[in-house]
């Protein structure tokens, strides 16, 4: 068991210095953006961004997948590093439910760059951490 | 193999990949990011090891301080081609004799250092010192193939590469005069509107490179100089021109000494939709006159255009055009398109001199990796 741990320990250690020599340097949100989102410290769901920039505007999604989420809109304030992103979705019952995160890219030149801030989904509120993959 | 041995190995093999991952990004770090030239450091002591590789040559040394503990100070103090050039050798300066150094201090190493000057304290002999600038290769026109096209090689049955460009930056043609250091960290930042006519996002990324000192440069982690960049490495570069296979090669004394590849052949530009996109890109080339004009697609986002952070995206359209004007001289202009990362097209260059009666010498970035800095 304790050589399993340490193997698992090694092979982290390794993709942890690997990753970054196959780091994206263009647009800074473009790529998929991996973490959680919840209400609480231990209430908490997944959550997957891809974005992509075209040049003009950035499209993406939520959770892609059969319960995929097309994000409606991205506002990037460039001088702060600001990110507002709003998206619309249903509930179970069918109801709308309108998502809007806000938040603050982090450690920009790193490939693990970081996207973190506030979330609301409907009438439930609270952050969310992100990392690009 | 047996269970032990198999994860004795497995062991071993994750350490010794750590050590050189671990290492690699100080190897080919811009100079700006690796020393602060704010301050100033004095070094005494004798020479415990030389370290005579590329792309950056060093001394170790050890240096006793007032409470008479001895500390190992790694003192960088240029590149080992370029010094041979100038007469030194590995053997200028032995194991044991005491040397003296001025230099510049590393950003967040400490006990490393840039040389700004070495005297063997024996004699008080300066050592390391460039040679007087040697003379440039005779005017001559530009050598021409049989066919009579210009031929960007050497002159048939002589030797000779492209060596120091007039320039170590790309930035728009108007904006020749910005003021900024070699590897292309601007005095006023205030001037990066000047450098390219970035979209606001790459504007934004462009000087958060410059205020952290370029620190992340893709160069600083061996990966090969993509873009016009290949045509400002301290190394040089050389065309290989196949005419009877329709392709160029570049081949590269700088980053990881890779080639790229220019075809000629008449093919159109472009590459598949599932072809992965590349440092060099894909390259289709003809003739106008006696200027071979190179269009390029398909690059990756992995690298920056230029050392001073010019970001891009996979978008990316370069047009390059190679006029050599005589033997010694070869213009290189390109026009850089990319709408998703600029507001329009623009276009730099510099001209790059011709090293007669020499060759591309042996010259790994990884180098300084495996030898210097695994200690």
């Amino acid at each position: 068991m304790r050589k399993r741990v340490l193997h698992l320990f090694c092979f982290l250690a390794c993709v942890s210095f690997l990753v970054p020599a196959f780091a994206q340097e263009g647009h800074p949100l473009t790529g998929t953006w991996a973490g959680d989102w919840g209400p609480t410290s231990t209430q908490r769901n997944h959550l997957t961004f891809v974005l992509n920039w075209d040049g003009k505007t950035i499209s993406g999604t939520i959770n892609p997948g059969p319960d995929a989420i097309p994000i409606a809109s991205v506002f990037v304030d460039w001088t702060n590093w600001t990110v507002r992103i709003e998206a619309d979705s249903k509930d179970q019952a069918g109801k709308a439910v309108h998502i809007a995160a806000e938040g603050k890219l982090d450690d920009v030149s790193s490939y693990h760059r970081r996207f973190t801030g506030t979330w609301s989904q409907g009438t439930v509120k609270g952050d969310f951490r992100l990392t690009r993959d | 193999m047996k269970p032990k041995m198999k994860y004795t190995v497995f062991s071993v093999v994750i350490v010794v990949l750590w050590s050189l991952l671990a290492a690699t990004p100080m190897s080919g770090q811009p100079l700006s990011a690796a020393y602060d030239s704010s301050r100033q450091v004095k070094l005494q002591g004798p020479v415990t090891r030389i370290d005579w590789v590329n792309p950056h040559a060093f001394l170790f040394i050890d240096v006793k301080d007032a409470a008479s503990t001895f500390t190992n100070w790694a003192v960088e103090f240029g590149n080992a081609l370029e010094l041979e050039k100038d007469g030194w050798k590995r053997s200028t300066v032995h194991i044991g004799d005491v040397v003296s150094v001025e230099g510049i201090p590393a950003r967040t190493e400490s006990r490393r250092a840039l040389a700004k000057s070495v005297v063997l304290t024996r004699t008080g002999k300066k050592l390391f010192t460039p040679a007087p600038r040697r003379a440039a290769a005779l005017p001559a026109p530009a050598p021409r193939w049989p066919d009579g096209q210009i031929r960007l090689g050497p002159p048939a049955g002589k030797k000779g590469y492209w060596g120091v460009p007039s320039a170590k930056v790309l930035i728009e043609k108007a904006a020749a005069s910005i003021p900024m250091s070699d590897d292309g960290l601007l005095v006023n930042l205030a001037d990066a509107d000047r450098v390219a006519p970035f979209q606001p996002w790459a504007k934004a990324v462009f000087e958060h490179r410059q205020r952290t000192i370029l620190k992340d440069d893709p160069i600083m982690r061996c990966l090969p100089p993509g873009g016009p960049r290949q045509f400002q490495s301290a190394n040089g570069f050389q065309f290989v021109e196949q005419k009877e296979l329709g392709r160029i090669l570049v081949l590269l004394g700088g980053g990881d000494r890779n080639w790229r590849m220019i075809y000629t052949d008449g093919r159109p530009l472009g590459q598949p939709d599932e072809a992965v996109p590349s440092y060099y890109g894909s390259s289709v080339g003809h003739w106008e006159k006696d200027t071979l004009v190179v269009d390029s697609v398909g690059y990756n986002e992995k690298f920056w255009m230029s050392s001073s952070g010019l970001p891009h995206t996979e978008a990316l359209h370069l047009t390059e055009r190679f006029t050599r004007t005589d033997l010694n001289t070869l213009k290189y202009e390109v026009t850089v398109d990319d709408p998703r990362t600029y507001t329009k097209s623009w276009a730099g260059g510099w001209t790059v001199q011709w090293v007669p009666d020499q060759e591309i010498q042996e010259y790994f970035c990884e180098d300084n990796a495996e030898t210097t800095f695994v200690r």
